[in-house]
């Protein structure tokens, strides 16, 4: 007997008059007491369930067909004051964003009380305390979300959607906004409250090895449609659909030899290109695909552990190969060269004053990638603002290409302009939506007052370097996808072939196949016009991926830095061993 | 077609404008008799249709019989041209002090924050009574008032605007490939606030036909010989029992084009802010 009972569920949107199934004929089911994990780059549809099960679609979308089953009463029918007094009660919900699932004007206490009175907990504030007790929290109940980290809301979430013992709990990415050791413990939690209510757990997450960790159950989602189901450790370690293999090789890994990510083309098509589409909706992507794949639709076939296509014995022949390491020649020049630097910021209103960055030294010969990482409030962010110029320092010296940077502002703007570059996180933010692409990757000529015709010329290298084809140059970028942006985003930083890139997180929030072609294009970039890169990550296995050394940075200090094979081998600081223990996935693939 | 021209405020506020701006330019073949001959003879006569009056002057004559029709034609120039040169100029005044303050922020951002605060202080119709008490009379002085008076109302909207763009990374990354400040802020941040500028500017024409009606009823506007709708205003208020239409024309006519002016505005606000527009889908 299954708790959660999906079959055929079929969710439609209306778009421009066309009806395009968001989610295709799902069927899952989870028994009492398990973790389902439901994966899937961003656009399959995977939140789709959740919203689907609290009637909260998306304006447009709609149960079209199909039966979604909670202990056996049918949800999609359900009176509304009916699925209300499961909502909450036999049902938990853990969102996404904690800080804005917690009302900002309202102490945790308040909201607490809220919830455990309608449970028709006469004590209130005892059954708070226990469940904050739960989560390991201390008695926090006379404070407000602000005054909690992002972690910390999370658990007090998480307390509150366990709080009424329900049968069911829905988590939907609950420890994407935060950060990867704090991500370790809120799965920790969640699981031996799971483990010790026996709740159902339906995980919806993008990251397959955080949901294998998690999972007892996975089920990849692509473009609406569950693509291949089994158990978790299995479908980890032999994928049997495409995709899911695909999706394994395109995150770089923590341990063995480093291998070349495999490059999806393209990316998930969006609910507009889904219309048009007959057959296997992944066969434009797949490597195996052949003609018949484009003409039906595979089912999901097997037995405990099922995918959706016809090729699966021909899986192996998705391969990468092993990584060659970087052919850069380095001359063991120094570029940069960074002593003693240090950033307070002033404490306003009487505050204390915060150091941000606190007696950091290292230095970046010609064609060296080094990679930063460290969690949000390590410093890491304004280390790269001190390097740019963005911020002035407070103590120490920074030199670039042998010059003292920081000490006259015109001069250093000047050598800065010619060495080093900065691509932003968020292409979103760093992209003026009312320029076109071809403008934006040659703002530096712009600036330099050159001519039109040069700027396209240069504006069409630029978009061969970076694999786009030549007529996006006149689109804008709101009509790129995330990828496409983020390459313009580099592309502007490489229009003057500057000898620093300074990279901050610039595949955070990007799918796994799109992060995968972005790192790739970072690799084939170098060996063409041999720059070196300070990457800023808190993303360790892309660090590995990419970079021959490493720093490790916590509250503005560095703690640990070498050759990354060496501290990740063999890491010497007891943080270092911390964010390493961190990274989600079981211990076999770590 | 534009998003901004299938809205129907914009439409209607724009047929509105037009048809004012016409009556404006054509004034003199739409009627026979000119603004300020006096006929002392035929003062305060009735509308064409009411007993008494008389074919040549449709709405009739005031005090001094002047035909009252005549005189809200030659009237509207006034108001148009002061909403077409006072608003821009309170804009590009406003404008440049809020790119200014919102962009370098620190010491030159409290400066002008201060004036603004001080200027807004004032109520607005006061101050441009004082200003216009300094200046004297005149349309140019009028435009002149309104500029000084109103380029605060710009200043502190746009500012806000500017302190969101700002803060985008893409101002940042432009400094970054060696764009100068000015560069930055005419092709980065300019470009950004320019669909406000517009939805402000129509609101402030609306507001500068009304100002300088203000001014002309009071009589610190115009000169006596300038044909403006606040004069035509202050006349018919001491006749309004015997002649209520000397008083209710120039009102109608501030009203139909004010409120062209703000349905204009309304409109391209809605349907120029990304904000508004996304939120509907």
């Amino acid at each position: 007997m299954s708790l959660l009972r999906a079959e055929g569920l079929c969710v439609t949107a209306h778009i421009g008059g066309v009806k395009v199934a968001a989610l295709d004929g799902l069927s899952l089911a989870l028994a009492p007491g398990k973790v389902l994990g439901l994966v899937g780059e961003s656009g399959a549809g995977k939140s789709m369930l959740g919203r689907a099960m609290a009637q909260l679609l998306p304006p447009g979308f709609a149960v079209s067909a199909g039966t979604l089953e909670f202990a056996g009463q049918d949800l999609v029918a359900m009176a509304p004051d009916k699925r209300r007094a499961l909502l909450g009660r036999q049902i938990g919900f853990i969102p996404q964003e904690p800080l804005s699932a917690l009302n900002p004007v309202r102490s945790i206490g308040s909201q607490f009380a809220e919830h455990l009175r309608r449970l028709g907990v006469a004590d209130w504030r005892a059954a708070a305390l226990a469940a904050l007790d739960t989560v390991q929290l201390p008695d926090l109940l006379d404070r407000f979300a602000h005054q909690l980290s992002g972690g910390m809301c999370q658990r007090v979430l998480i307390a509150m959607a366990f709080a009424s013992k329900p049968a069911l709990v829905v988590a939907d990415e609950p420890t994407t906004a935060l950060d990867v050791t704090i991500q370790a413990r809120i799965v920790a939690l969640m699981r031996d409250l799971q483990i010790a209510q026996n709740t159902a757990v339906l995980f919806i997450t993008h990251d397959l090895r955080l949901a294998a960790q998690v999972c007892d159950e996975i089920a990849v989602l692509y473009a609406g449609r569950v693509v291949e189901h089994g158990p978790a450790d299995v479908v980890l370690a032999q994928p049997l659909h495409p995709y899911t293999k695909c999706l394994l090789l395109a995150a770089p890994a923590m341990s063995g030899p480093r291998q070349a990510l495999y490059a999806l083309p393209d990316q998930m098509p969006g609910l507009r290109a889904l219309a048009e589409m007959t057959g296997c909706r992944f066969a434009p992507r797949c490597p195996l695909a052949r003609d018949a794949c484009r003409k039906e639709v595979p089912a999901l076939a097997g037995g405990a552990h099922k995918a959706a296509c016809p090729h699966i014995a021909e899986i192996g022949k998705i391969a990468v190969s092993e990584l060659a390491p970087a052919a850069v020649a380095t001359t063991g020049e120094t570029l940069v060269s960074v002593r003693g630097l240090g950033k307070t910021f002033r404490g306003r209103f009487g505050r204390k004053p915060t150091v941000a960055v606190h007696d950091v030294s290292f230095s970046i010969a010609a064609g060296e990638f080094v990679g930063v990482v460290g969690e949000s409030g390590s410093g890491k962010s304004t280390l790269a603002r001190l390097l740019m110029g963005l911020e002035h320092k407070t103590t120490g010296d920074i030199h670039l290409a042998g010059q003292d940077v920081g000490r006259w502002e015109a001069a250093a703007r000047r050598l800065r302009l010619r060495t080093a570059q900065m691509v932003f996180q968020d292409p979103q933010s760093a992209l003026n939506p009312r320029r076109r692409v071809g403008a934006i990757v040659t703002q530096a000529l712009e600036a330099v007052g050159i001519g039109l015709a040069e700027r396209r010329v240069r504006a069409a290298e630029i978009l061969a370097d970076l694999g786009m084809p030549q007529e996006l140059a006149d689109r804008a970028p709101s009509q790129l996808s995330g990828g496409q942006r983020q390459r313009v985003n580099i592309g502007r930083a490489l229009c003057l072939v500057p000898k620093l890139l300074v990279a901050d997180e610039i595949v955070s929030g990007l799918d796994v196949s799109v992060q995968a072609q972005l790192l790739g294009l970072l690799a084939r970039l170098r060996t063409e016009h041999g720059f070196a890169l300070l990457l800023i990550s808190h993303d360790l296995a892309v660090v590995r991926y990419l970079c021959e050394r490493v720093m490790v940075m916590r509250n503005g200090r560095v703690v640990e830095a070498g050759r990354t094979d060496a501290v990740f081998a063999n890491p010497q600081h007891e943080y270092t061993r911390e964010l390493l223990a961190s990274v989600p996935g079981p211990a076999i693939l770590r | 077609m534009p998003r901004w021209l299938r809205d129907t405020r914009v439409i209607i506020g724009l047929s509105v404008l037009v048809v004012v701006l016409a009556l404006a330019l054509l004034a003199p073949l739409l009627v026979q008799a000119t603004p300020d001959e006096q006929d002392l003879l035929a003062t305060l006569l009735p509308s064409a249709w009411a007993k008494g009056g008389e074919a040549a002057h449709p709405l009739g004559t005031d005090s001094l019989g002047r035909d009252v029709l005549a005189r809200l034609l030659y009237g509207t120039r006034l108001a148009l041209t002061v909403a077409a040169i006072a608003a821009p100029g309170a804009m590009i005044l406003g404008t440049i002090a809020a790119l200014l303050g919102g962009y370098f922020g620190g010491w030159v951002d409290w400066v002008i924050g201060r004036a603004v605060d001080v200027w807004m202080s004032f109520p607005p119709v006061i101050l441009s009574l004082i200003l216009m008490v300094g200046l004297g009379t005149g349309s140019r002085n009028v435009i002149l008032a309104i500029v000084l008076v109103d380029w605060t109302r710009f200043c502190r909207v746009l500012r806000a605007e500017v302190l969101v763009v700002v803060q985008r990374d893409y101002v940042t990354a432009a400094r970054l490939v060696g764009f100068s400040h000015a560069r930055v802020i005419l092709r980065e941040i300019l470009p950004a606030i320019v669909p406000l500028l517009v939805t402000l500017l129509t609101l402030e024409m609306g507001i500068a036909v009304v100002v300088e009606a203000i001014l002309a009823f009071v009589g610190l506007g115009v000169k006596p010989d300038e044909i403006a709708w606040g004069q035509m205003i202050a006349d018919g208020r001491a006749t309004i029992y015997q002649a209520p239409i000397n008083l209710l024309a120039p009102v109608a006519a501030i009203f139909v084009t004010v409120a062209g002016f703000n349905l204009l505005g309304d409109g391209l606000r809605r349907s120029l802010d990304l904000r508004l527009v996304e939120g509907r889908g």
